[in-house]
């Protein structure tokens, strides 16, 4: 701490960053959870109409969590340890399911496997109930696979190959070094993930609502009690019971990542391979990626079809009509592209920069500082929105511009995910490379910006990449912000769905995902160059 | 003290207004206009196909107005986004979705009083008596059919004329209906089977004891519609949707949202089982909003004849007005049988028909 006081520019920066959080995350929330009052919490728990969608919440969270984690990292090794083909390719399906508004893809997923679904119906002759715990847990494991796979796989990437290899040349066979030394290392990723993806699952609104059927969890509860009845009080009281549960789930996680080491860089970083993977696991791993692949692609083969046919399924002619709400609407994929691109930009930076403020120096508080950079991501994206509006449409603040105000929305509910893959990045550099900067005379700023920052290219890249994807696609924190001048794609998308125009509505999900697939292949390939190899498996 | 000054202001406007009022009987509705000019900001609940043509006909009829309209088309999260922008309103106009979503903001004191003298023509039932807020379109509960599968699949039955009809065996597993507790529709739906069986004991005595044996009848009928009932939906749009894909073979839901999707051109048609419930679309002006002179000629306008015929024309719903003609195959007033909805009743019970509702079918 007496350190950290030595240098002003540092101490200057701690409040600042402090100062944003504490404003954009703190205050917001508590004007959220301060809405019920006293005698609201106390009826809402006595009512107890919380109980059976607490237990669904948790039922989810925990089946969802594990077979997305599971995938993602199966996905996350293929991409790095395997040289299976077309890894570009499974690149961007790796991305591919954050990548549409859920309440869209929801639809195309029914459409193809519901009771007379296309698939399910016409091709193999079942009527399945897909609607109910059992659609949901498999919609809910690939929407958030990329959660895991990106968080593992940037984990993955950084481990260095010596330690694989000196196993092996000790003589280990391939299944030991994978259980004696991959997966040990990979465990502050898997953890990030773990606990990323949970709380991701247990705030998720738009899959239940759609899929879910009967089978009502926390979010959807919430939801129905603002836009069925206008039970604010109501809601907000299920808002903060999902803030404790993350709460929990992060004091879970603590635990279960203990006190150990997990560095991996200790002064150079090594130019060795990795030991080959046998070729019926590469062939494995290709098989996994490739039928999930089919599957999105099925998914989203659906979203164009509709997109260019009159009336999908009845009525398959062939029209270009939805698409004249593309460029009805221009305005609202425009803003779309400048605040998701904008919040990702500053988003990656400033989560790097508090992810080297509270991993890498003392300072009281910087645990709570841990704990606030992860709320965002237990906040439903709807009370997120209904913080924002409530704390800043204020007659002081009127002069603040709302394309400003949704771009720091958007910047503050994507923080978690950006300063994990940061804090796990700093996790596995060893404290030894930037103390020696500092003892040669740098000071802690310069340490960070000339030494660490560069070495956490892949962690920032995480950061951009799923803000700006989250940004894109994001309708409910939006919702309550968007003004006639600043509306953004998801609306318009939700009030072609509201109108019951599906044709329309894909037209412009296509839209927004083929701009959206434009700009990260930009960022993939600029970053590209600055990349080593081994980190174009994450991002 | 923005509150205090907004009060002023809304009583000096309420004499111009009541002055005026005298002089609209005279002049028409166009002498009205011209008390107020500027910009003025409408959160819009009506469907997306209704927002434009409506706002560019108000824009002809009275010139000087500008209309900047943010459209939502979920009564709920406009009816939260009022409430969290309490401290700084920046719409001026609250339209459509149900009566049920304004009346609160009234009790709340977060909407301007307003009765406007074309309000004269809209029975006391449909509007607050405080005039904090008017109704100027019904929407009515109606059925969705998809006509290719129930032709295929079910033509041994007859298409349902009473909700009683829902409960025949044929049906079983081919029906969704809008949860009723994430969805206002759905709950409408449970309410409305309460209403039904309580008029019989409510005409020869009426009080709210009559309720409780009616909703036992209620909760009976929801136990048997349960069980032919394949999946309740997240929203209420959507059960129409799963009904146009040939998902399931019907739904109960609104009419005029029934034959709106059905102008996209899916294979649905719109039945009436009747009695039935129906809600009350209403407009408020939103305190403290920037231009509540133009907030009251947008909301007189609203309730003109050209107005109401305009809405019919684009939403397919009711209007107050007993004028202005229906819709084709609309349902009307006359057509259908509505129960007596008691709407404060079905709000202060909510919580416990829910939980009953939720313990009858489990």
């Amino acid at each position: 701490m007496r350190k950290t006081l030595r240098e002003p520019a540092l101490v200057l920066t701690l409040v600042v960053v402090v100062g944003l959080l504490g404003f954009f995350v703190i205050y917001p929330q508590l004007r959220v959870v301060l809405v019920p009052g006293l005698a609201g919490y106390v009826e809402f728990f006595r009512e107890q109409t919380w109980v059976k969608p607490l237990l669904h919440s948790l039922q989810i969270t925990v089946l969802s969590t594990t077979t997305a984690v599971t995938l993602g990292f199966v996905y996350a090794y293929a991409m790095v340890y395997s040289d299976m083909p077309w890894k570009h390719f499974f690149r961007l399906v790796g991305i591919l399911p954050l990548l549409s508004p859920p309440f869209v893809v929801a639809a195309s997923y029914i459409l193809l496997f519901g009771p007379r679904g296309v698939i399910s119906y016409r091709l193999l002759g079942q009527s399945p109930n897909v609607l109910g715990l059992g659609g949901l847990w498999g919609v809910q494991t690939i929407a958030f696979f990329p959660f895991a796979y990106q968080l593992i796989a940037d984990v993955l990437s950084r481990s260095d190959p010596s330690l694989e290899q000196a196993a092996r040349n000790l003589g280990a066979g391939a299944w030991a070094v994978f259980r004696t030394v991959t997966l040990p290392l990979s465990r502050p990723g898997l953890a990030a993930a773990t606990l990323m993806t949970a709380i991701y699952v247990m705030e998720d609104f738009g899959n239940p609502a759609l899929i879910g059927g009967q089978f009502t969890v926390l979010p959807t509860q919430a939801y129905g009690l603002i836009s069925g009845f206008g039970d604010l009080a109501g809601a907000a009281a299920v808002s903060t019971m999902l803030t404790v549960l993350a709460l929990l789930l992060y004091i879970g996680r603590m635990r279960l990542e203990g006190s150990r080491s997990y560095v991996t860089i200790a002064g150079r970083a090594s130019a060795m391979p990795r030991p080959p993977v046998p070729r019926q696991v590469t062939w494995a791993c290709f098989s996994i990626c490739l039928l999930l692949s089919l599957v999105l692609l099925l998914v989203y083969g659906v979203l164009l079809v509709s997109a260019l046919v009159q009336a999908f399924p009845s009525n398959v002619a062939f029209t270009l009509r939805h698409f004249d709400y593309v460029r009805a609407q221009a305005l609202s994929l425009r803003n779309t592209l400048v605040y998701g691109g904008t919040a990702a930009i500053i988003c990656g930076l400033f989560t790097v920069l508090l992810g080297y403020l509270v991993q890498r120096r003392e300072w009281t508080g910087r645990r709570v500082v841990d704990v606030v950079a992860l709320l965002p991501a237990a906040i439903p994206g709807i009370f997120f929105g209904i913080g924002y509006a409530s704390a800043f449409n204020q007659r002081w603040l009127d002069w603040l511009d709302r394309g400003a105000l949704i771009t720091i929305s958007m910047i503050f509910w994507n923080i978690p995910i950006g300063y994990q893959a940061a804090v796990v990045g700093l996790q596995q550099i060893d404290r030894s490379i930037d103390e020696a900067a500092i003892s040669l005379g740098a000071s802690s700023l310069r340490s960070f910006r000339d030494i660490l920052f560069p070495m956490l290219h892949s962690a920032l890249l995480v950061g951009i990449v799923t803000t700006f994807v989250r940004a894109v696609t994001t309708l409910s924190v939006v919702i309550f912000l968007f003004t006639p001048g600043t509306t953004v794609a998801t609306i318009t998308i939700f009030q072609l769905i509201n109108d019951f125009n599906w044709g329309g509505a894909t037209a412009f999900t296509v839209a927004v995902i083929g701009m959206a697939v434009a700009v990260l292949v930009v960022i993939w390939v600029i970053s590209g160059r600055r990349a080593t190899v081994q980190t174009m498996a994450s991002g | 003290m923005p509150t205090q000054s907004a009060n002023t202001c809304s009583r000096r406007y309420f004499l111009r207004l009541a002055a005026s009022g005298v002089g609209a009987a005279l002049v028409g509705r166009r002498g009205m206009a011209s008390a107020a000019s500027g910009k003025i900001s409408v959160y819009s609940a009506l469907n997306e196909s209704t927002n434009n043509a409506f706002v560019e006909a108000f824009k002809k009829s009275v010139p000087g107005i500008n209309v900047e309209l943010l459209p939502l088309a979920a009564a709920g999260e406009l009816q939260t986004r009022i409430r969290t922008e309490k401290d700084s309103p920046k719409g001026d106009v609250f339209i459509g979705g149900s009566s049920e979503f304004h009346s609160p903001l009234g009790t709340e004191g977060l909407l301007l009083p307003y009765k406007s003298p074309n309000a004269a023509n809209v029975e006391p039932v449909y509007k607050d008596a405080d005039g904090m807020w008017t109704g100027w379109y019904l929407g009515i509960f109606g059925f969705v059919l998809n006509t290719d599968r129930f032709a295929k699949e079910l033509k041994d039955s007859k298409k349902p004329t009473s909700w009683d009809d829902l409960l025949n065996a044929a049906w079983k597993g081919h029906l969704t209906l809008p949860d009723p507790v994430k969805t206002g529709g759905g709950y409408i739906y449970i309410a409305t089977q309460i209403f039904r069986f309580a008029t019989e004991a409510m005409a020869s005595s009426p009080s709210a004891d009559q309720y409780a044996a009616a909703e036992n009848k209620a909760m009976d009928y929801m136990k048997k519609l349960h069980a032919n009932i394949g999946q309740y939906t997240g929203t209420a749009p959507q059960a129409i949707q799963l009904v146009g894909q040939g998902q399931f073979i019907g739904a109960p839901n609104w009419s005029h949202d029934i034959l709106t999707a059905k102008g996209q051109g899916q294979p649905i048609d719109n039945l009436n089982p009747q009695p039935t419930g129906f809600e009350v679309g209403a407009v408020s002006i939103i305190k403290g909003g920037p231009n509540p002179d133009g907030a009251k000629a947008f909301i007189d306008w609203v309730l003109t004849k050209e107005a109401g015929v305009l809405n019919v024309k684009l939403s397919n719903r009711l209007s107050v007005l007993k004028d202005v003609a229906p819709a084709p195959g609309a349902p009307t007033l006359d057509s259908v049988q509505l129960v007596p909805y008691d709407r404060p009743w079905a709000t202060n019970n909510k919580t416990r028909i829910l939980k009953k509702w939720q313990a009858a079918i489990s």
